[in-house]
């Protein structure tokens, strides 16, 4: 006999991220059904559904509802980090923990959240590491305008002066513009040796095809010498970006890949939705274990122990609740991403605590110091 | 080439915390670790090795002077005060005795402990760099009257301008600053009047 568990997701039907958020939603899902059928569980998990619709603030009333009318104490959710950022004091006086599956800015430990996608130096460091010794180290860096965007570029801003580069422009667009021409304009003046992509849904679209149509007039900007590169970008919106995406870069700890060899099973489409899968596995593992577990015994849950995921056997880091994951850098391809480079196992370091620019960059050049 | 002020790394930086054994402790010395600190816990005083800490916290509500192995408000690294009670007298022997370059509020949670240390390091450097520019400042006021023996032994006929102007060279072609090449030449024209005196006598 199971014993049933309310668990809560809280992912947005609508809005201009739907796309993320519907990977991530389908990962929780799926990961659901198959902890229920699975005929040695001892947990049968009962979704409790919000759908804050897009809009930041609704993310935190989701919680507390969530929290006040459900015995749910584990919410799968939020896809950006404003929304993780109003949930956290909601879900410390309720006593709840935050799976959060989508790649973050770094500099946060919150003992109420799990966080499961890359943080800074499982996505940009690599990224950047990748992108500097083969296109150069000047940079225009782009953003939605909010947390993720700005925390996101200012690690590009020390990275590129450390590399030796220059930034050559920094501009954030209000989520959901579409109008990218004079960010186009732009980098056509400034010429740039690279892009960092922090817009997000269906600014980023807008401005992938804008970029298309600039490197039909001006070869200088073909991928292959200007390349777009994201953090965040996976396949689960490449339909959106159509042939514009080909070619340009992303990184993060997993890509679907249809012939990897030792496939489980389920493959999901996106890291999104792996992350999200692989929350509601490792939660239902430690419910197995301790039926009544709450936030505050996940410290030693995670302790010296692995979980079968979709990234593969993943450690969770009991002092900062981060996964460690595979650095995975892809080009695009089709719909879907051509691998260029793995790293199997990077653990997590959310404050950039172990960064070493002679590591990333190699010896820097000698300079003047004033 | 100028340089952007940026966000000072704090891995392998470390912290002491003291305070007696609490929970708030126990959260506090978890964030530090998280953040990338070697965090060490004490109580009722700091240890020897604390001397060479890049942190320390320490408890506003029960602590005191002898705590410390520095005299009050002569700490060598940025200080944070951990304050439970807000009583006024506690956070004018923290603030004004022990110059606490930050502070955190008890009970310690998850929030506050890096923005903490990055207010404290930028508060504790910023004094440390006007501490300085005011001593050489003050040294160099100190040298005032040096500087007038020096330029009225260097003006002939009283063209004190011209004085000024000589020290100056001097100065430069010596590499020193104006106070240190008045010094010189005061010392200079004391040899010579001696000497001269003894030729006389």
């Amino acid at each position: 006999m199971k014993r049933r568990v309310e668990i809560g997701i809280l992912y947005s039907r609508s809005g201009n991220y739907r796309l993320v958020s519907d990977a991530c939603r389908k990962g929780a899902l799926s990961a659901i059904a198959e902890v229920n059928a699975d005929p040695e569980g001892t947990v049968e998990f009962t979704p409790v559904e919000f759908d804050p619709q897009g809009n930041a603030d609704r993310y935190a009333t989701g919680c507390a509802e969530i929290l006040q009318n459900s015995g749910a104490r584990h919410i799968v959710g939020c896809v950006t980090s404003w929304s993780r950022k109003e949930a956290i004091p909601v879900l410390e006086r309720g006593g709840g923990t935050l799976w959060y599956a989508c790649p973050y800015e770094g500099f946060e430990t919150s003992d109420h959240v799990v966080y499961m996608h890359a943080c800074p130096n499982q996505q940009i460091l690599p990224l950047f590491g990748y992108v500097v010794p083969r296109f150069g180290a000047n940079g225009f860096l782009l953003g939605s305008n909010y947390i993720w965007g700005w925390e996101t570029n200012r690690v590009a801003r020390d990275l590129i002066a450390d590399a030796g580069g220059e930034v050559r422009g920094e501009r954030y667009l209000p989520l959901g513009e579409t109008d990218v021409a004079r960010l186009i304009e732009e980098i056509r003046a400034t010429r740039p040796d690279f892009i960092l992509n922090n817009l997000i849904g269906s600014s980023s679209y807008a401005f992938l095809k804008a970029y298309a149509r600039l490197a039909e007039q001006d070869d200088r900007f073909q991928p292959q010498r200007c390349p777009v590169v994201s953090c965040n970008l996976t396949e689960c919106e490449l339909e959106a970006i159509g042939e514009a995406g080909r070619g340009h870069l992303s990184v993060g700890p997993y890509f679907h890949e249809a012939d990897a060899a030792g496939a489980a099973t389920y493959r999901p489409q996106s890291s999104f939705e792996a992350a999200a899968h692989a929350s509601v596995r490792v939660l239902a593992a430690i419910l197995q274990d301790n039926p009544g577990a709450v936030w505050k015994d996940l410290p030693a849950a995670f302790a010296q122990r692995r979980f079968d995921t979709p990234f593969g056997s993943t450690v969770l880091d009991a002092q900062t609740q981060h996964a460690t994951l595979p650095v995975v850098i892809g080009e695009i391809e089709g719909g879907s991403f051509r691998v260029l480079s793995r790293q199997k196992e990077v653990a997590p370091d959310p404050y950039l605590s172990r960064y070493d620019r002679a590591e990333l960059f190699g010896k820097p050049r000698l300079r003047v110091v004033p | 080439m100028s340089r952007r002020a940026r966000i000072p790394n704090l891995g392998g930086a470390t912290a002491y915390v003291l305070h007696r054994p609490h929970p708030t402790v126990q959260t506090l010395v978890r964030q530090l670790s998280a953040i990338g600190l070697q965090a060490v816990d004490c109580w009722p005083e700091l240890p020897p090795a604390a001397l060479s800490a890049d942190f320390v916290f320490f408890d506003a509500d029960l602590g005191f002077d002898e705590q410390f192995p520095w005299q009050p408000g002569e700490a060598p690294m940025p200080l944070i005060a951990l304050i439970g009670s807000e009583a006024p007298g506690r956070i004018e022997w923290a603030l004004f005795a022990h110059r606490a370059n930050s502070h955190l509020l008890k009970p310690v949670g998850a929030a506050g402990v890096y923005s903490s240390l990055l207010i404290a390091r930028q508060n504790f450097e910023e004094r440390r760099g006007l501490a300085a520019r005011i001593e050489s400042l003050q040294a160099r006021v100190a040298e005032r009257h040096v500087i007038v023996r020096a330029v009225a032994a260097l003006a002939r006929d009283s063209d004190y301008e011209r004085g000024f102007a000589q020290l100056r060279s001097l100065a430069m072609s010596w590499q020193v600053t104006v106070e240190t090449a008045a010094q010189r030449v005061v010392t200079m024209a004391q040899e010579e009047e001696e000497s001269d005196g003894r030729h006389h006598a």
